[in-house]
């Protein structure tokens, strides 16, 4: 397994060159830090060289994209031109941390609730359950994530405080006064995310567990008198978890690879946020540090993704 | 066999998506309908906003604060932009959010008004200038008594002398002494205009201070706007390291402002704290003469509008300043507890024109479209609604001087209106006719086609141009719209590589086929002679293809003229040059739209006084902090 990994890994190489230089040309290529300067009528030559200075806009952007592959590959990450040029790695390790701070419960309550409900919805096929369970979930596919974050926000930071007298969510920003504090503010950019993602995470395991649950094994193991509770449990459960780890694995690599509308919206200082701030200031070490992660994510979530596999799956073999 | 229910006949999903959708309408229709029902009786929230104009409150001079008010408290204010850094000179860092943050935390000689005029801040007096025989201009200046840092520190002429010297530290200097064109210059600034000219500081007293400028600088009152204390470096390399952070080795910079710098918890908030040490405001606009009533700001960075309202109306802020959106006024204008206000501010929206242009180089062409254009239906029609009176309902015809400025003239009078019978025949007079469909053609020009681009994505923007693009239809234009999103316009159109080769060569060079009419706006302020620059043959900030010898002899004898009546004459007449035809067939390049409008909201139910007194250029909510104050 590990000689399978490391394989993969490697292979992820050239698909990470192909990435970073795709993003860092088409950023380069759309955005001009000089656009700023564009109506100032009082800007002197010394404003233009100095911006196309920081920005190295003398180069050309393949030269460019080599100079920032040889800092990366000695350990430099950059400065953040958006940030006060500030060193990149330095605002990595505390955008991470708030992403973090936002995905992993995310991630953690999609999981749970994304088994129960489609779970629930396959094992209760047609009942009224069921149909709730299948309203919400096109509910949260047709539901813009924007829409629905601002919507909560009015419902849940608004209206319910002034029908209630009690305010326990804050609609907007990151707050780590406390742990209350925290629980107040992740609460609603929480929802969001996990009620968008569930509502396919839902549909795509009641589909696998209905897909499974009228197969041959399982009515030979109620056949061979095993209750009910086990039968879930042992058969349908366990043979769901495959098709579930591969979208969960696609899941995690979009929540801790920053969720750009829902930290907008909600005002998480995380990487989605960052590189929104850093595309529009023409910030390429930010948006090629996000960009780097998130390829990375993806490589590594899915091969956690297919090492899962061989654990729910026995007949799976790594060669 | 147990019988499955069909969706249609299941009582329980039916009702359920029934809720579902009343949730959905609800929010749709906003949440200004909760008012309504609260307030029975009440014919102003209700959740037909939309179809009823939302009144705005046109604030000028902020309400005075209640007696009964407490001081104390935190007032919080949303918004959108976070800086990069607290560098201001810094060329990388012109945004408006940096200059709004400062202008709490550091005072100059003058401030700007809400009038957007210029008056003594730390001075007591205004500067008595001195023209010297040998046509150099001395500049005296006398700062107030009782000025104090927040430290404690007297704020001396000392200081005003360090500042100058941190400018100019290691600049080049010329023979007459002045910094030249910067070359050398320590300090990090992409603007010494004005500063270029002082060949001479002279510290005489505490508060008295005089420096020489090798020729008079019209715009003398803008320079010196922030005095640096000692402490923010030993040298101009030190007050670059320390600045973008607000800090030295000992803490946070000092203040002479109202506020003193707090936390900067990057990517949610900042902070600052009242100035306990402050020698009082003397705006024309504050009510209170002494420290804020508040005990401090705290901005929270919130990215989306939408989230900024939300915010407010939640309550977790007191105040939000936000570029003007449709949806602004309705959301709070109509609900008691906010008060929305605006005041005209010195940036204006412009069409202008490529002179470049096949069509466009024709005068009576530019005639036929400032005939055409009605702006009194664009004010109307966009701006009335959610800014009041509060603009000038005829629109702007001046493009040095705004509307709300003593020595404005509307230069355009003649085209007011929608006159297409007058469009028409200045076409004809051209050699155009009508193609049969209503747009014009040229026998040698072809049809009358014209390409009009702007930032897409400002909903304001489009609007405006949808609604001249109907009105030049009437007059036998075809209007094009042809936007490019965001600040990437400049770079693709008018102020692109090509455009602007052609338009600094009268189109030897380049391309000037890449843009037909600019809608975008540009930043005014109390001196208007930087907008010449706009102007000036052979400038890079003109893309409009004006080349004209006398405009450009005149634009720095209008700078170089001392008496403020002739000053502001003299470019009213400068003026004329580009938005009339009375100096020349090369004129009426430039149609001012509207000024634009600064435009706040703020939370009255927990406020009993607001101490806004905005303009776009580099004022802000923080101008007069000191005024702000809740309700007990």
């Amino acid at each position: 397994m590990f000689a399978f990994a490391l394989r993969r890994l490697l292979a992820s190489i050239p698909i990470l060159f192909v990435a970073t230089f795709g993003v860092f040309w088409a950023t380069a290529s759309v955005t001009n830090p000089l656009d700023a300067l564009a109506t100032c009528n009082t800007c002197d030559q010394t404003a233009y060289d100095r911006i196309i200075d920081l920005y190295e806009l003398d180069k050309p952007i393949p030269t460019r994209y080599l100079s920032w592959l040889g800092d990366v590959a000695t350990g430099d990450f950059g400065t953040a031109t958006s940030q006060g040029e500030r060193p990149v790695s330095e605002i990595f390790w505390e955008r991470g941390r708030n992403t973090m701070l936002l995905a992993l419960p995310a991630f953690a309550l999609l999981m749970v609730f994304g088994v129960a409900a489609g779970t629930y919805s396959a094992l209760r096929q047609y009942s009224a359950g069921d149909y709730a369970v299948t309203s919400m979930s096109y509910f949260g596919l047709a539901m813009p994530t924007f829409f629905f974050g601002l919507l909560l926000q009015v419902v849940m930071a608004i209206w319910f405080p002034r029908w209630t007298g009690w305010k326990p969510f804050w609609s907007s920003g990151m707050h780590l006064e406390s742990f209350g504090q925290y629980l107040s503010s992740v609460t609603l950019p929480v929802l969001t995310l996990m009620f968008v993602l569930l509502a396919g995470d839902s549909r795509f395991i009641r589909a696998a567990v209905l897909d499974i649950k009228s197969a041959d094994h399982i009515r030979t193991a109620r056949a061979k008198g095993l209750s009910e509770s086990k039968v879930i449990r042992r058969h349908i459960f366990r043979n769901a978890m495959i098709p579930a780890v591969t979208v969960w694995s696609l899941n995690a690599s979009a929540l801790f690879g920053g969720s750009l509308i829902t930290e907008t919206v909600f005002s998480w200082p995380g990487f989605g946020r960052l590189i929104i701030d850093g595309i529009n200031a023409a910030d390429l070490d930010v948006v090629m540090i996000v960009t780097v992660t998130i390829a990375l994510l993806v490589v590594i979530m899915n091969l956690l993704a297919d090492i899962a596999y061989g654990f729910l799956d026995p007949r799976v073999r790594y060669d | 066999m147990r019988s499955v229910p069909v969706l249609g006949e299941n009582k329980l999903a039916r009702l359920l998506a029934l809720l579902l959708a009343f949730t959905l309408v609800a929010a749709a229709c906003g949440s200004d309908s909760e008012g309504a029902a609260e307030e029975e009786g009440s014919d102003d929230t209700t959740a037909d906003a939309e179809d009823e104009e939302p009144e705005v409150t046109e604030t000028t001079a902020p309400p005075a604060p209640e007696e009964d008010s407490d001081t104390g408290g935190t007032l919080i204010w949303a918004h959108e932009q976070e800086p990069p850094d607290m560098h201001l000179d810094d060329p990388a860092n012109n945004l408006s959010i940096t200059s709004w943050i400062r202008r709490g935390l550091l005072e100059g000689f003058y401030g700007v008004s809400g009038a957007t005029e210029f008056y003594p801040e730390l001075l007591a007096q205004e500067g008595e200038i001195v023209v010297n025989d040998d046509e150099t201009v001395t500049i005296n200046f006398v700062l107030r008594d009782g000025l104090t840092w927040s430290n404690g520190d007297p704020l001396t002429t000392a200081d005003v002398a360090y500042t100058y010297n941190i400018w100019a530290e290691g600049c080049d200097l010329e023979d007459d002494g002045t910094i030249g064109d910067g070359t050398g210059c320590v300090y990090l600034s992409g603007d010494r205009t004005g500063i270029d000219l002082i060949s001479d500081v002279t510290v005489t007293s505490d508060t008295e201070i005089s420096m020489t400028f090798v020729q008079f600088f019209a715009g003398w009152k803008a320079l010196f706007d922030e005095i640096y204390h000692p402490s923010f470096g030993a040298d101009a390399a030190e007050v670059n390291a320390n600045l973008p952070e607000w800090s030295n080795a000992d803490g946070v910079l000092v203040s002479a402002g109202p506020m003193v710098f707090g936390e900067w918890d990057r990517g949610v908030s900042m902070s600052m704290v009242r100035n306990d040490s402050y020698h009082g405001s003397a705006s024309p606009d504050a009510r209170n003469d002494g420290v804020a009533f508040v005990e401090g700001v705290q901005i929270n960075f919130v990215a989306d509008t939408d989230a900024q309202i939300n915010a407010l109306k939640a309550g977790e802020a007191q105040i939000i300043m936000t570029q003007p959106q449709l949806a602004f006024a309705e959301r709070l204008a109509t609900d008691e507890n906010f008060t929305v206000a605006s005041t005209a501010g010195p940036v204006f929206e412009h069409w202008g024109l490529n002179l470049l242009n096949v069509h466009l180089s024709d005068p009576l062409v530019r005639e036929a479209l400032a005939y055409g254009i009605d702006k009194s239906e664009v004010m109307a029609g966009l701006y009335t609604p959610l800014f009041g009176d509060s603009l000038p309902a005829e629109g702007l015809g001046n493009t040095f001087w705004m509307s709300n400025q003593g020595p404005y003239e509307n230069h355009q009078t003649e085209y007011e209106g929608k006159n297409t019978t007058e469009a028409i025949a200045k076409l004809e007079e051209a050699g155009y006719a009508d193609s049969g469909d209503g747009i014009f053609e040229h026998a040698d020009r072809g049809r009358l086609t014209l390409r009009v681009g702007t930032t897409g994505g400002n909903g304001l923007r489009e609007l405006q141009q949808e609604l001249i693009q109907a009105q030049m239809a009437e007059s036998g234009f075809e209007i094009v719209i042809d936007n490019v999103d965001g600040g990437a316009y400049f770079s693709e159109r008018p102020f692109a590589e090509e455009a602007i080769a052609a338009a600094t060569t009268q189109g030897a060079e380049g391309d000037p086929t890449i843009w037909d009419i600019t809608q975008f706006a540009w930043v005014g302020g109390p001196w208007p002679g930087g907008q010449a620059a706009s102007y000036l043959g052979g400038n890079g900030n003109n893309p409009y293809g004006f080349n004209n010898a006398d405009f450009d002899a005149k634009a720095p004898v209008c700078d170089a003229t001392v008496d403020d009546a002739e000053r502001a004459a003299c470019y009213n007449e400068l003026d004329q040059y580009v938005t009339t035809l009375n100096f020349g067939d090369d004129g009426l390049f430039m149609i001012p739209l509207t000024q634009k409008p600064s435009f706040y909201g703020y939370l009255s139910s927990q406020l009993s006084g607001a101490g806004v007194a905005p303009d776009a250029n580099d004022a802000g909510p923080l101008t007069n902090v000191v005024d702000f104050q809740f309700s007990s």
